[in-house]
């Protein structure tokens, strides 16, 4: 199975100088748990903020969540895969870098996610279907 | 296996389990002449909807006669009753979005986009339940594709509240044109929740049979 046949469209995105409250009110309200970080400049690459990241650099060192900027806690580079990557790839790289979510890029844009949730669900879709080996 | 015995033996019960299996069938089938129609924004498939709606409804009558006529025990009856019921519902939703949809537009890309992942996912989770019965029927457990069931259901739903909200910016013309578009993604996203009904149901029915 390819990572664009499970992989959600919905991205959210937030400024990498906004605020982490700023942070936390969108995935709230979008109901996220990663947000994607534009790039402050043309030669910056994407980067990610997590609810992780909010907890552990954030709220468990009291940093002050009006003050303390998205780029101060979010992780960069992405982790990118392509649209055609077979979902075996996408684990594997999940795997090595100990990460929750992969990007799907297209010509240097995100195109959508795969978290490990999706890929849990597609394996149990298939193992229901009998396209996966039970 | 209990399920095998009691499902295998009777001329009646076989029947019935034939035509539960067309009665899907038909769901499915319409669900794709659904996705077949919005794809291509053809109306006139659309209509095809309400003649599939009219042969269920058909076969649903049959497979009522045939239940009451001695398929089964007494006591399992009213369940597999319901559970034939509660796919006719998903045939109602079904031909009332296909009725709405001559009366609207979807002028945001991105609306039609998500619409169009409901409508995929309603395919999909009808395929999923043929299966569930296909599961029972073999005797076999149902717990993987009643949790894909709800796996599906769960998408839709995430996606219903992601258009609630890109509906509040909509401009509409009048105030028929908000309500079709309202009742249409209402429906469109109802086909999943009696599916898992429906499935519930199944399990209700095996539960029984044990």
């Amino acid at each position: 199975m390819k990572v664009e046949e499970i992989m959600v469209r919905k991205i959210e995105f937030i400024d990498s100088t906004a605020s982490l409250f700023d942070a936390i009110e969108k995935m709230i309200d979008k109901r996220l748990r990663s947000l994607v970080v534009t790039p402050k400049e043309e030669s910056d690459v994407y980067g990610v903020i997590t609810v992780r990241d909010i907890v552990f650099k954030a709220i468990k060192q009291n940093l002050d969540l009006n003050k303390t900027k998205v780029y101060e806690v979010a992780n960069k580079p992405v982790v990118c895969v392509n649209r055609v990557m077979d979902i075996k790839h996408a684990i594997n790289l999940m795997d090595k870098f100990n990460i929750a979510r992969v990007f799907v890029c297209d010509n240097m844009q995100i195109i959508g996610i795969v978290s490990l949730m999706d890929i849990l669900n597609a394996f149990l879709i298939m193992r229901a279907r009998g396209d996966y080996g039970a | 296996m209990v399920l095998e015995r009691f499902f295998s033996t009777s001329k009646k019960e076989q029947e019935v389990i034939l035509n539960i299996k067309k009665h899907i069938k038909t769901l499915i089938t319409a669900s794709q002449v659904f996705k077949n129609g919005f794809e291509k924004e053809n109306q006139d498939i659309m209509l095809n909807i309400s003649e599939l709606e009219r042969e269920a409804d058909s076969i649903r009558r049959g497979l009522i006669s045939r239940i009451y006529e001695g398929a089964f025990l007494p006591y399992l009856r009213p369940n597999i009753f319901r559970f034939v019921e509660i796919i006719d519902e998903a045939f109602d939703v079904l031909k009332d979005a296909a009725s709405e949809y001559k009366y609207i537009k979807i002028k945001s890309e991105e609306l039609k986009s998500d619409c169009a992942e409901i409508i995929n996912i309603n395919c999909q989770i009808c395929e999923m339940l043929l299966q569930a019965v296909d599961s029972m029927f073999f005797g076999e457990d149902l717990r993987e594709k009643s949790l894909a069931i709800r796996i599906y259901e769960k998408k839709i739903d995430e996606i219903k509240l992601e258009i609630t909200e890109k509906l509040q910016n909509i401009d509409v013309e009048s105030f028929w044109e908000g309500k079709m578009l309202s009742d249409f993604i209402s429906h469109l996203s109802k086909v999943s929740d009696i599916i898992e009904d429906a499935s519930d149901y199944l399990n209700i029915i095996k539960i029984s049979l044990k």
